[in-house]
């Protein structure tokens, strides 16, 4: 059984997919995404993107990497096996701070890629646009629109109408084959 | 590199010229302060004037780091906002070398080691050929006038560019200017036709830059050793040039961010667009964190290592209440400017990066502080008037004459070749 996945344009040109975008973004859509062979600087303007919230995963990555790294030091020099060494004393955030730091970076680097799987909804083995024959072109030289069924704003005739005003080359039904 | 050129309107001027007036009354006031400060008490006027002398060389030698990286990385985004940096970095000659004059004749009230004899004391004895008057007079005098050659010369071109094609043109290259065009074109086989000076100009701003940062790292580092770390001539610290460094960028980018700021909002630079502001406030953030790395570093070892020749220095830095300021460092410093600094959307915003500015300006001046007084005041910072007069009359000096000079020549490069990708992308 198949049934409606997305409902995807084809323009030529970075100027073309611009103008695309901001009609689409200006009609309320949520679901939706704007696929290019390269970056297109003005792009997440165009689109109406905020800032990516995968900042926030790096944040408290660091923050916790920054706790857990002082509390081991703590609990091995002070308490596990204390060992005066250098006539430095048992605990001190000086000495403390590189290896913290290190841990700092470590989770912040991992809260950054997991929160980017997590935002990204990754890992996903397989995303119906993959096997749309015209949609291979976005690797090489062509630029899409793709506005999901699901997304709330959605209606057959209306998008299909809004994505021809925006002068595309082709507009095509993506089904999702299961 | 392309060529093509970009004209660019000249803003009208002499709209809101009203602001103009506050450094002639900052200037006024320090004097006064000046004054009274020199007659109370020599040497804290010594030290606020040392203080604040620091404080406003770091503008200068910062504005001159970022206009040699603007050339040897060959950046784009930098071009709108590269003019008033040249102009922010030519203060530092003659104008800094005149303020260093009351420093150099105060001299002695300000160096304690000026008063021994390095036969008697080894540390000074081990440093002798760099602490001696002859050679802190000469050393001193030899910066100036290097940082005079280095930024005269960058500005020259650049303002020889703007020119370049008309009949205006001069570009006359002095002293070993020739040898470097020559070498240029001859062993390294670039391009350096006099007959296209637009490209001509780049070339020499850039071969300027390339063996200027060398000169700016060194030079940088002798002045800050020779003028504020020799207070306490026994201590030595191969990080402190770099901690010098690190705080004067940080200021000179958050003051770059906000003279663009203002000339854009009067119209005097509409070039400027969120990609310039955007780079210097994550610059910000970068030196932000560069001088925490920096100065915990140097903390660090010293703590480490544990050698009393160099934690005496630390261990003045925190009897009484210089402890708190020692604390407010790394809070002020780093912490509170750092988790500001994070979200990219603050970085362009005036009510992040104005509070920052003031910030940034408070926590460079009590660095200063931090470095300068506590020979004079052991038992922690003690604010004197000649501390404020000392800042206004140098700020407010040098605040005229930078207006001056921005708006004696076109406040943007006109015909930089790299001027098409600023204003493109944004």
């Amino acid at each position: 059984m198949s049934k409606h996945y997305a409902i995807i344009a084809e323009y030529d040109t970075p100027a073309d997919i611009m103008a695309a975008a901001e009609k689409v973004h200006a009609a309320g859509y949520e679901k939706w995404d704007v696929h290019t062979p390269f970056p297109v600087h003005g792009m997440d303007d165009a689109m109406g993107l905020d800032n990516a919230k995968v900042g926030w995963f790096t944040f408290f990555g660091g923050i916790t990497g920054l706790t857990v790294g002082m509390l081991m030091i703590y609990f091995m020099n002070k308490v596990d096996y204390d060992i005066v060494v250098g006539g430095k004393p048992l605990f001190s955030g000086f000495y403390a701070f590189p290896v913290a730091y290190e841990m700092t970076i470590l989770l912040g680097a991992f809260g950054s890629l997991g929160g980017m799987f997590i935002l990204n909804r990754l890992p996903r083995h397989h995303n119906p646009l993959l096997i749309n024959d015209r949609f291979a072109a976005v690797t090489d030289d062509k630029f899409f629109v793709v506005i999901e069924c699901e997304d709330p704003a959605y209606d057959e005739a209306v998008t299909r109408a809004l994505l021809e005003g925006t002068d595309p080359q082709h507009i095509e039904m993506v089904e999702d084959a299961q | 590199m392309s060529t093509e050129t970009v004209t660019v309107a000249t803003p009208a001027q002499g709209q809101g010229t009203e602001w103009r007036s506050i450094p002639q009354i900052a200037v006024v006031f320090g004097l006064v302060l000046c004054i009274y400060g020199f007659i109370d008490d020599k040497q804290q006027f010594a030290y606020s004037y040392l203080t604040a002398f620091m404080f406003f060389l770091s503008i200068g030698l910062g504005s001159l780091f970022l206009v040699l990286v603007h050339h040897l990385f060959d950046a784009g985004w930098s071009a709108p906002i590269r003019r008033y940096l040249e102009h922010l970095s030519c203060l530092l000659f003659p104008w800094l070398g005149i303020a260093f004059i009351p420093i150099g004749f105060l001299a002695m009230d300000i160096y304690p080691w000026m008063h021994l004899d390095p036969h008697e004391d080894h540390a000074l004895h081990a440093k002798a050929a760099l602490f001696n008057k002859p050679m802190w007079y000469t050393a001193s005098v030899v910066l100036f006038l290097l940082w005079g050659w280095l930024t005269h010369r960058l500005r020259y071109w650049s303002l020889q560019q703007d020119k370049s094609g008309t009949a205006d043109f001069e570009g006359k290259l002095v002293f070993f200017e020739k040898f470097m065009a020559g070498f240029s074109r001859n062993f390294q086989g670039l391009p350096f036709e006099k007959d296209n000076q637009q490209v001509m100009c780049t070339r020499m701003m850039r071969i300027h830059a390339g063996y200027g940062v060398a000169l700016f790292a060194f030079s940088l580092t002798l002045g800050c050793i020779l003028w504020m770390k020799s207070i306490q001539h026994q201590f030595f610290s191969t990080m402190y040039g770099v901690y010098y460094f690190a705080g004067s960028v940080w200021l000179s980018i958050s003051t770059a961010w906000i003279i663009g700021r203002i000339l854009k909002a009067r119209g005097h630079l509409p070039q400027l667009h969120k990609l310039q502001f955007y780079h210097l406030g994550t610059m910000l953030l970068a030196f932000t964190v560069f001088y925490a790395y920096i100065h915990f570093s140097q903390y660090f070892l010293i703590w480490n290592a544990a050698v009393p020749e160099e934690t005496f220095w630390y261990v003045m830095r925190e009897k009484g209440t210089w402890m708190y300021v020692g604390v407010a460092l790394i809070v002020g410093h780093f912490v509170i400017p750092f988790l500001a600094l994070l979200r990219i959307d603050g970085k362009l915003t005036n009510k992040l990066m104005v509070p920052i500015f003031v910030w940034v300006v408070l926590m460079h001046y009590m660095d200063m502080m931090f470095n300068v007084m506590p020979e004079i005041h052991p038992d922690g910072p003690s604010p004197a008037l000649a501390d404020i007069g000392s800042w206004l009359l140098i700020g407010g000096a040098l605040a005229m004459i930078f207006i001056r000079n921005l708006f004696d020549h076109p406040v943007c490069p006109l015909r930089d070749p790299r001027m098409g990708e600023a204003l493109e992308q944004h």
